[in-house]
This record gives C-alpha cells, structure tokens and sequence, in this order.
C-alpha cells in the first residue's frame, strides 16, 4: 500500500517514514501543504497521513483541496492540540480518522490499517474468500484453517489485490503501490510472485485465486464469503 | 485613514444645517422685504395714476390738463417720474413735461392691451437705471375709446432702501451664526465630556494607576462602563489562572521528570541489559511519558478556558454542534456501527464558547462511542428552571464507569496528579469547564445498562 505523509517537522516526519516502510508500506513524504497537495494530485495513493499545524496552506485547506480534487483515498489527520474543535473540522473537511500527538506507531499502524480495510469494503479484519482467509491485522493467509507461509512481498502483493476484488491491476498500478521508488522495477519479478503465489494458495489448481488478464493486468476473481 | 471624530462630525453637521437655516432665513426675509417695497411702489403710482385722470380732459383726439398737474415731479424735466397717455392702436399720444427727453425702455408698453379697469406693474430694467411702471385702462367718457394711463417711476431709491435692508440682515444674521456656533461649540464640549472622562480613565487603567472604571457615567455609557470592568476583570482572572496554570504544570511535571531521570541512567547502565529489571523499568519509563502526556493535555485545556462569568458571551446553537460532533464521531468509529438515538430539542442554546461546547460534547460522545457496544442516547434538553439553560445526557450501553472513578474525577482538586484510566481524563476535562461555567455533572447507571452522563449548564455563571 502507498502512503502519502505530510508532516513539517523533519524528525517526526523520518520518524513515520522509517517506521511505516519498517511495517510494509510505501512513504512518500511532503514537508508542506504545497508539496501535499502536488504529490496527492499526481501520484496515486492508497491512504494519507496529515498534519493538521502545517505552513503555508494548512491542513484542513489541504483536506478540503485534496477531496476537492476528488481524491477519495481515506486521509488520518494528525494534531498536536487535540482540540475537539480542531478534530471536528478536520473530520468535517474530509478526513477519516485522527491521532493526536504524541503518538505511538503502532497506533497509527492499526488505525490506517482499519482505514484501508474500510475503503475496500471490508467490515471485519478477517476476510473469507471460500476456503481463503485473510486477517489483515495479523497479515496471515490461511488456507482451510491452514496457515501459508508467504514472504513479504507476497503477502503485499495478494493483499493489495484481494483489498481490490474483481478490479483488474496492471502491473505497473502494483509496482507502484507495492515498491518503494528505487526498487529495481523488472515486471517478470511480479509475474514469479504470482506464479508462487498461485502455487501455495491453490496446489490443486482447483481455486484459480488469481487470474492474467492478458495485455492488462491481474485480478482476482474469488468473492467474499460469510 | 483621517481620524473619525464624533465632535468634529456634530460640529460640521450642526455647522451646516446652521448656515442653512439662517441662509433660508435671510432669502426670504430679503425677498419678503422687495416683495413689501415693490408693492408700495405699486400703489403710489397707481395714486399717481388717479391724479392724473382726475385733471386730465380732450379735445379733438388731444389731451390737455385742465390745471397744473399737483405732482411737480411731471413737471420738471428728468424727475424721474413720467406720465404717459397711450392706447393699443395709436400709441402714444401724451406725454408728461418730465419725459419730453426721456426714452423709456421697452416702449412696447404703450401699445400694450389691458382690460377695462386693469393695471400691469412691471420692474423695467433699463440701461441707467431701473424703473418701475404701472399701467392702467380705462375707457373714455364717450363709451367706446379705451386708454392706457402709465406712470414710470426711477426705481434707485427704491433699491438704495432695499440694498440698506439687505446689509443690515446679513449682518445680522452673520453676528447671530457666529454667536450660535460659538455656544454650540461650548455645549459640544460639555456634552462629550463623559465620554473624554472615560478615555482618560481608561488610560489611568492601562497605566496601572486605576482598577476599574468607578466615575459615575450618565445613563447611556453607564452599559459599556459595566461591560468594560467585566471585560478588564476576566483578562485579570484569565492572567492569573494561566499563571497558575503554569505553575501547576510545572509543579505536576516534576514527578514524572524525576522518575525518568532516575531510570534512564539505570537503563544505560552496563548491568542493566543483563537484568531482570530491564524491561519493567522500560515500562516504567514509558508509563512517564504518558503521565506526562496527560498533564499536558490537561493543564493545556485548562489554561486556555474562557473565563464565562462575561455576560457578552456569544450563544451557540447546542443542537447544529451536537450534529456536527456526532458526524465526526461516526466516521471514526465507522467500524462500531453505532446507532444514535437522540432526542434533541432544536433551540436549545449554550451561553458560552463554542471551543468550550465542543470539549464538552467531543469527550462525552467520545467517551460513550468508545465504551459503548451498538447504542447511544443523546439528549439535548432546555433547562426549565433556568433561563437559556441547556442540559446535555448522554448514555451508552457499556460496562459502565467504576463508582470510585466517578467520585476521584469529579472531586475538585484531585485530578491534576494522577494517571487516568480509561473515561478518565476526558470526564476530568468535562468536569473543568462545567465548573468554570457554573454547572453540575452527574454519572449514573443508564437504562442502557452503561454509563449516563449528564452536564446542566446555566446560562449565567454563578457569582
């Protein structure tokens, strides 16, 4: 999943971006509102994290210009006076949740987890695809009660195409969302993950989790259940 | 920007509409005075006339005075008096001694058409000099010829007589709006004289030599003079409580400082990472930070409450905020799927900050969203013994809040130490700011089987 985070002060903001790639993510940062709303409206973006006390164009401006902008990627605000004043409007403009600062990682870590299974219609942590199993929180796959053992990358790659069911990912969309920019981007590297992928979710090739659509992408093709 | 001065505003109104009125004054009486002179002009020809007819007799389309015309002025040559004896068709046909060199202007008049019995006044500007006429006909003895009789008179006497009365006004008038403008000044002065008074208090206020405004006002500064020590004894109280405020932040950040300091060197230690301890004084540690964390938080949200015993506090609508918290609250426990009874009465209003409203309302819900299971009551009453008074209960479906966490929190004076757990700080918070505005709090048991919070707020503060 890639993340924006818009944070002034420089230790705070290596903080989150440290600690957010260490749990999987992909950060992208922005120092102000100007580059905020620059990078928000040209990349794209599963979710952003932003500091309501910004310079320059504040947070709740960069809220308003972002939805505005028909972005639609759920957005966590952070605030350092936890006014409810402030938390309202801010909710109000067109973000999803907040944190108050001081915070710890880990909740940050769970609320934007909470937020992505939401923008992808998940009520509940764990999702059931008939015998497939995934429990965002825990990022585990288990097959017919079985746990699979995934690499990271693996497990990245299934998430983010069961967050997106029936939609056809191109490769270059899951590039992008899956790897940090100075990977070395080689397309036959996705294609290996799956191929291994397809191996340990569906050993009897009964299943078919995940289809080639030629010339554009992946997709998978498993609806939820219970 | 030119400085607005409500002196010099009245000064230059008054100033105005003075000139004005004495100028309206001053033209009609001038004009009333002409209107009065040419009248009597009038008439004194108009005898002038009836002279004339009475000694005047013809013969053979002549005219001839049977004796001596009683006017002497016909007589002499450029009096400034001239008869004349016209009709219609002929023109002219006499004309008095005094005008044999004289060269009326507009003659037309001697051909003029007036009725039987009718006279014409006319002012005649010449090129000398202005003359008045008067023209009068009349129809002859032998019933078919009629006549004009016209007298002219030179009017520069007339107009000297004029000309005198007009200085004699105007200088008149002009002493009178000198004397006016003068007693307008003085009583200007004398009117606005509170309000000097009250500047210059308010100096002496800001120089630190006064405390308040004490000086007797008159009727209609006597409101802004209350409102203004309202208004300088709320900074005083809100000095003084950041100033304790910061003291008691300091006082209560201590222990927690002392605690850290204490472990971190211990941490550091080269027998440390080797020991049992370590991670409980890690824990340790970490639970100072969020001690800490909450002072802060805390003494934040008190320092920069509003003092409400202000009467001039803005109203907020209780019922539009309570909407908008909610609002926010469901997108963030989108996942609770909370479902919201509320019973909110629409005009419902709090006297006070809206920030003030806000706290209250976000760490209630907060509280309720975060405790309860799948249900809410909300309910926004107003107050029936007071005035503008507004009761806020909300109730959950949770496990409750422990009694003795109840009593710790809303006794006075013992929430600014300690770690809180759970609803803890937020109701602390709460407690604050409804004390602050004079109002009660209440935690029972809800039907709901959770925690019932209710807030009564008045809409004056209590003295």
């Amino acid at each position: 999943m890639r993340l924006l985070v818009v944070e002034d002060e420089s230790l705070l903001r290596q903080q989150l971006e440290q600690g957010l790639s260490n749990q999987g993510f992909v950060v992208d940062v922005a120092e102000d509102g100007k580059a905020g709303l620059y990078f928000s409206t040209e990349y794209a973006y599963d979710a952003a994290i932003i500091d309501l006390g910004l310079p320059e164009i504040d947070g709740i401006s960069l809220i308003e210009q972002i939805r505005g902008a028909d972005k639609q990627f759920p957005i966590l605000i952070l605030t350092a006076r936890g006014d409810w004043q402030d938390k309202v409007a801010g909710l109000d403009a067109g973000a999803d949740d907040y944190v108050v600062k001081p915070f710890r990682l880990e909740e940050i870590v769970a609320r934007l987890n909470a937020l992505l299974r939401r923008a992808a219609g998940f009520a509940k942590p764990r999702v059931n695809f008939g015998p497939l199993t995934l429990d965002l929180t825990a990022k585990r796959l288990s097959v017919s009660g079985e746990d699979i053992d995934l690499t990271a990358y693996e497990y990245k790659l299934l998430e983010y195409l069961m967050m997106h069911p029936g939609q056809v990912i191109s490769k270059t969309e899951l590039t992008e969302h899956l790897y940090a920019q100075d990977y070395d981007r080689d397309s036959n590297v996705l294609e290996v993950f799956v191929r291994r992928l397809r191996l340990k979710l569906d050993p009897q090739q009964t299943l078919k989790p995940i289809e080639t659509v030629r010339g554009q992408g992946y997709r998978f093709c498993l609806a939820e259940s219970g | 920007m030119r400085a607005y001065s409500l002196r010099s505003r009245l000064m230059w109104v008054f100033g105005i509409l003075l000139c004005v009125f004495l100028g309206l004054t001053g033209v009609v009486l001038d004009r009333a005075f002409r209107s009065s002179v040419e009248a009597g002009a009038a008439e004194q020809l108009q005898v002038q006339i009836y002279l004339l007819l009475s000694a005047v007799d013809e013969r053979d389309g002549e005219f001839y005075f049977l004796e001596t015309l009683q006017e002497p002025r016909f007589n002499q040559l450029d009096s400034g008096l001239y008869g004349y004896i016209s009709s219609a068709s002929t023109g002219e046909l006499w004309r008095s001694d005094s005008a044999r060199a004289f060269d009326p202007p507009e003659p037309g008049f001697l051909r003029e058409r007036i009725g039987v019995g009718q006279s014409r006044f006319q002012v005649m500007p010449g090129e000398a000099a202005v003359y008045f006429r008067l023209s009068y006909g009349i129809l002859w003895e032998d019933g078919i010829s009629e006549f004009n009789f016209t007298v002219l008179e030179n009017a520069d006497p007339y107009y000297s007589e004029i000309r005198n009365f007009r200085r004699d006004l105007w200088s008149w008038l002009g002493g009178v709006a000198v004397l006016l403008l003068m007693i307008q000044t003085f009583l200007l002065r004398w009117g606005l004289a509170p309000l000097s008074r009250m500047a210059l208090d308010l100096r002496a206020i800001e120089l630190g030599e006064k405390d308040k405004l004490e000086a007797e006002y008159p009727k209609e500064l006597r409101g802004v003079a209350a409102n203004l020590n309202q208004l300088i004894e709320s900074e005083r109280k809100q000095q003084s409580r950041y100033r304790t405020t910061l003291g008691d932040l300091a006082h209560s950040l201590k222990t927690p400082l002392a605690v850290m300091s204490g472990i971190i060197p211990w941490l550091k230690s080269a027998e440390a990472k080797n020991s049992s301890e370590f991670l409980s004084q890690l824990r340790a540690a970490d639970e100072q930070i969020e001690r800490m964390n909450q002072i802060v938080t805390y003494q934040l949200q008190r320092a920069v409450q509003a003092d409400n015993s202000l009467s001039i506090a803005r109203r907020v609508n209780v019922a539009e905020t309570t909407d908008q918290v909610i609002e926010a609250l469901q997108k963030v426990y989108a996942d609770k799927q909370m479902f919201v009874h509320r019973e909110i009465d629409k005009h419902a209003q709090f006297i006070g900050d809206k920030r003030d409203l806000m706290e209250l309302l976000g760490n209630v819900l907060d509280n309720a969203y975060k405790y309860g299971r799948s249900e809410l009551i909300v309910r926004i009453k107003r107050e029936a013994t007071l005035t503008d008074g507004v009761v806020i209960q909300v109730e959950d479906d949770g496990q409750g809040i422990p009694n003795e966490q109840v009593v710790y929190v809303l006794q006075r004076g013992a929430r600014a130490d300690t770690l809180m757990q759970g609803q803890g700080i937020g109701l602390a918070v709460v407690a604050d700011i409804v004390d602050s505005y004079g109002g009660d709090v209440s935690v029972t048991t809800s039907v709901l089987g959770g925690a019932s919070v209710m807030l009564t707020l008045p809409a004056t503060a209590s003295q």
